[in-house]
């Protein structure tokens, strides 16, 4: 009998060790991996992790820029796009940041488009890079291949890739890595001004340019964000590239009207309208200098 | 039969220790509910999870910040969901630079909504702000989706 007993404990001890399948998908995946000190840090910022936090939510969404240039009726063009064939000459961690970023707003693009039909490369292209920085196992690549394959279900594939991208995000920050997080955000802002860049180009509009003079308020939070990081080498250069943009931006001039918010109610649901007014006066010149700038920029990024 | 017995509670003892492990619900989870809640004519953008500890007597109930970027001509919808794990009903205030222009609950009337829309005229960075009910204990998901061009 004592000795079955024994059985029976050791059974339940080895089955209450074994906790990996039910292992949270919020975990933390840290003390899985060896993170090379160079990618750490803590320490080093002028701002702390918890301000960087706020500054950094939703700074620049590729499904917005995608979506305002679909709503305004311009089609998808693929010559807009990156292409994936040297992702493994993104052979270092700020390269591969970087790249991810630039590949997201690309997915972005395609899946606003319903264009699944290049997707799977940009989708292998991101979880290789995600890998290579050590947050793949936040990128869905199984169900996100599924997904395209069956060309099924835009709305999984939009959510999944977005959610993904937020999760390797809010990973990278609560990890200490924010500099990587800050590059990916870099990637998608700058990707996304070289496709609503060029869409203007090909087909002037006034809703796009105005697109272009709004990210001056984006550009300078992605500056004070990247300042940060500035006593490094390659951050430096990629400061002083978007230094440039932004130095172009300073001919854009936005001022504001307030007005008093409204709310209703409709159907249950609460609805509020803000009711101030925002201009953007921005010269046809100096549209055309920021977009072959930033043009530039992503070129140089891309060849990295 | 004390063999079957002794089973019985190691079993017990087993499903207990791990019946939390097993039902809680995760920020993940919710965030994938929330997604479905706030319905497929929207597209998501940014959830934030957030799991607050009830406030101690005597002291302002714990809050969350984060800041997001809206753009101006452009309709939001922020889906509020709530972990059936916790009393504590979230309550989410967005301000501009000083001034509240969106929340999911009006103080005058009581009234709690757990979708609200923001019809937003000027691109900036926003601030929101999330706490729970009565400073109870809350774990929730805010959810920020994009619905239309304006």
């Amino acid at each position: 009998m004592n000795k079955n007993l024994i059985y029976i404990l050791i059974s339940i001890f080895i089955l209450t060790a074994c906790g990996g399948s039910d292992k949270p998908k919020d975990a933390d995946f840290s003390k899985e991996f060896i993170i090379p000190d160079s990618v750490i840090t803590e320490g080093n910022l002028q701002i702390s992790e918890e301000a960087m936090n706020e500054i950094v939510q939703n700074i620049s969404s590729p499904v917005e820029i995608a979506a305002l240039i679909k709503a305004v009726g311009v089609p998808y063009s693929k010559e807009y796009i990156a292409t994936t064939d040297y992702v493994d000459s993104y052979n270092t961690n700020f390269k591969k940041a970087l790249g991810l970023g630039i590949f997201g707003a690309d997915l972005g693009y395609q899946n606003m488009y319903n264009k699944t039909g290049s997707v799977i490369d940009y989708i292998s292209a991101i979880k290789t890079l995600a890998d290579g920085i050590r947050v793949g196992q936040f990128f869905d690549f199984t169900t996100l291949k599924r997904l395209v394959t069956n060309n099924q279900n835009l709305d999984s594939l939009m959510y999944i890739s977005v959610q993904n991208f937020n999760q390797m995000d809010r990973y990278l920050r609560e990890n200490n890595r924010s500099n990587l997080s800050s590059l990916i955000v870099t990637g998608v802002w700058i990707e996304s001004m070289y496709l609503l860049g060029n869409t203007i180009k090909e087909s002037p509009n006034s809703e796009l340019s105005e697109k272009i003079g709004e990210q001056k308020i984006i550009l300078s939070n992605l500056m004070l964000l990247l300042r940060n990081y500035e006593k490094d080498p390659k951050f430096k250069i990629l400061i002083e590239d978007l230094g440039a943009i932004q130095e172009l931006y300073r001919e854009v001039t936005i001022t504001y009207e307030k007005g008093e918010p409204e709310a209703v109610e409709i159907n249950g649901e609460l609805v509020f309208k803000q009711n101030d007014k925002q201009f953007i006066d921005i010269s046809n010149e100096t549209l055309l200098k920021i977009i072959d700038k930033t043009n530039e920029v992503r070129n140089k990024v891309i060849q990295l | 039969m004390r063999k079957l017995n002794i089973l019985f509670i190691l079993f017990a003892i087993l499903f207990i220790g791990n019946s939390n492990k097993l039902f809680a619900q995760s920020g993940q989870e919710l965030a994938d509910i929330c997604h479905m809640v706030a319905g497929s004519d929207v597209m998501y953008l940014k959830d934030f999870q957030i799991k607050l500890d009830a406030a101690k007597p005597g002291e302002e109930p714990p809050t969350d910040r984060y800041s997001v970027v809206l753009s101006k001509k452009t309709e939001y919808l922020f889906t509020i969901c709530n972990s059936k794990d916790y009393q504590g009903e979230a309550i989410f205030q967005l301000y501009d630079n000083n001034r509240l222009v969106t929340t999911n609950y009006i103080i005058a009337t009581g009234k709690y909504y757990s979708k609200v829309t923001f019809k937003c005229s000027s691109t900036g960075v926003y601030h929101m702000f999330i706490t729970f009910k009565e400073g109870k204990q809350g774990m929730a998901v805010a959810l920020l989706s994009f619905v239309k061009k304006l």
